[in-house]
């Protein structure tokens, strides 16, 4: 059979030679297949449906329920179907250029994000020394397309919105930096693969409890979850910066919106959880095991965040700002402190 | 395996293609809204939504001045951040040194410090 298939591949014309080669090449199956385009946003439409599925159960709801055989799992491509067939409204006082344009910045680089994460040894797009600061560059962008797009669109509620994302997300930038820097410091690499060699007999989650926590609230405010979800406030300010956007715009920023958490989410399974070290798995080659590993544990950080989102009402905007600046940065530095002293002490001993 | 052609080498590199595919993921959404959304528009549907007011005034509205200190905080903190971010690039070569712990602990006790006093310099419960 692979035979015959290998006889009529070598017999065919030389572009679809070169065709299927490429589809079977590395460079394909990476960016568009694994870890790629086709896994960041299947993982991403999962994310929501398993956010409102857990939500429900935290609510003591059931949560998307009709829509496909089992529990509902056809309600995304419902949504998306009935998002996509409303009018996209662009009001009259929006500076139109920057309005359209920006959903896709947003979605541009909350995906780019994923190509500076490995999900095992070789399974990343970006291979880089620096891949940690990439990282951190693009993480360090992304707000500005949310920003632009609040102040096209010439409206008051996305106005407010902007302020307010504008003081939130200065505020837990700094944070996220100086934790990071403490896993920098005991890695002694910023690549993310070496990173995650260096837990190979214990995750960074041990030593560097305050750092995980500093990470993960930093986390959570960056990207604009409940309790930090003050610029998308739904009850206060309409949906904040997004008031003004409508069917398919409204779809891309949410995408890009998820992409963003989950891409959080799998840096702190990396960092933090010891990224593709687990139990292994029998009859499962390493190659695939270590993926699955990733996943499972950034899934793991993902509940946590729907868990804190069901429990905890949203902040007041001094309460986001005084818990950013007057906790966690000393927090951050005190881990820092608390890092240093460990490689100083482990490298005396040693 | 078909070798790649001269002017095409660009697919053949993973972080190039996934820019492209990323690039034209949103135009799928864009094309798919565009064939089945309908497209009436009128002048209501134009305007700012105000939670059905019409639109008063610009929407161009003033900053909380309030939090204004934390701004300036964070022109001082982004470059002290950046500072330890730099100078990790170095220590990774070197290693930790006692007089380097001496000064992340000072700059610890600092930040517990300012953030014990922070309550009272941006006065906006008062």
């Amino acid at each position: 059979m692979i035979e015959q298939l290998a006889q009529l591949l070598a017999s065919a014309p030389e572009p679809i030679r070169t065709l299927l080669g490429w589809i079977f090449s590395d460079a394909f199956i990476k960016a568009a297949v694994f870890p790629g385009a086709l896994f960041s946003t299947i993982l991403g439409m999962f994310a929501v449906w398993y956010e409102r599925k857990l939500l429900a159960r935290v609510m003591l709801r059931v949560g998307p329920l009709h829509v496909g055989k089992v529990s509902g799992v056809l309600q995304l491509i419902a949504d998306a179907v009935k998002f996509l067939s409303k009018e996209r409204i662009t009001p009259s006082s929006a500076i139109r250029p920057l309005f359209w344009t920006m959903p896709s910045a947003a979605l541009l680089l909350s995906l780019l994000l994923f190509a500076f994460l490995p999900f095992g040894a070789g399974w990343i797009i970006y291979p880089s020394e620096i891949g940690l600061l990439l990282f951190f560059a693009v993480i360090a962008v992304s707000p500005i397309p949310i920003l632009l797009a609040a102040y096209a669109s010439g409206s008051k509620y996305p106005f407010i919105g902007l302020t307010r994302m504008a003081l939130q997300l200065f505020g837990y930038e700094i944070p996220l930096f100086l934790a990071l820097a403490g896993v920098v410091l005991m890695a002694g690499s910023f690549d993310i693969q070496k990173i995650v060699e260096a837990q190979a007999r214990a995750p960074f989650i041990l030593p560097q409890m305050i750092g995980f926590v500093v990470f993960f609230t930093a986390a959570l405010a960056e990207t604009e979850r409940v309790p930090f979800d003050i610029p998308t406030a739904e009850g206060e300010i309409v949906f904040g910066w997004q008031t003004e956007y409508s069917g398919a715009h409204f779809v891309v920023f949410q995408l890009a919106m998820y992409e963003k958490i989950l891409a959080l989410c799998v840096l702190g399974s990396l960092l933090y959880l010891g990224g593709w070290y687990g139990p292994p798995l029998p009859f499962v080659p390493d190659t695939i095991s270590a993926p699955f590993w990733v996943i499972v544990k950034s899934l793991v950080l993902f509940t946590l965040m729907v868990l804190v989102r069901g429990a905890y009402p949203r902040l007041s905007i001094d309460r986001v700002l005084d818990l950013g600046w007057r906790y966690l940065i000393p927090l951050a530095l005190l881990n820092l402190l608390i890092t240093g002293v460990i490689v100083y002490l482990s490298g005396v001993l040693a | 395996m078909a070798a790649p052609p001269e002017q095409l080498w660009f697919l053949w590199d993973p972080f190039i293609l996934y820019v492209i595919l990323v690039l034209l993921a949103p135009d799928v959404f864009y094309l798919v809204s565009w064939l089945i959304a309908p497209r009436r528009s009128s002048r209501v549907k134009k305007m700012a939504f105000e939670s059905g007011q019409a639109p008063i005034r610009s929407a161009l509205s003033s900053f909380p001045v309030e939090y204004f200190p934390y701004v300036i905080i964070y022109v001082a903190y982004a470059v002290i951040a950046i500072l330890i971010f730099v100078s990790l690039v170095a220590i990774v070569e070197t290693g930790v040194t006692p007089s380097l712990l001496l000064l992340l602990a000072l700059a610890t006790v600092a930040s517990f410090y300012a953030s014990s006093q922070l309550k009272e310099v941006a006065g906006r419960r008062g």
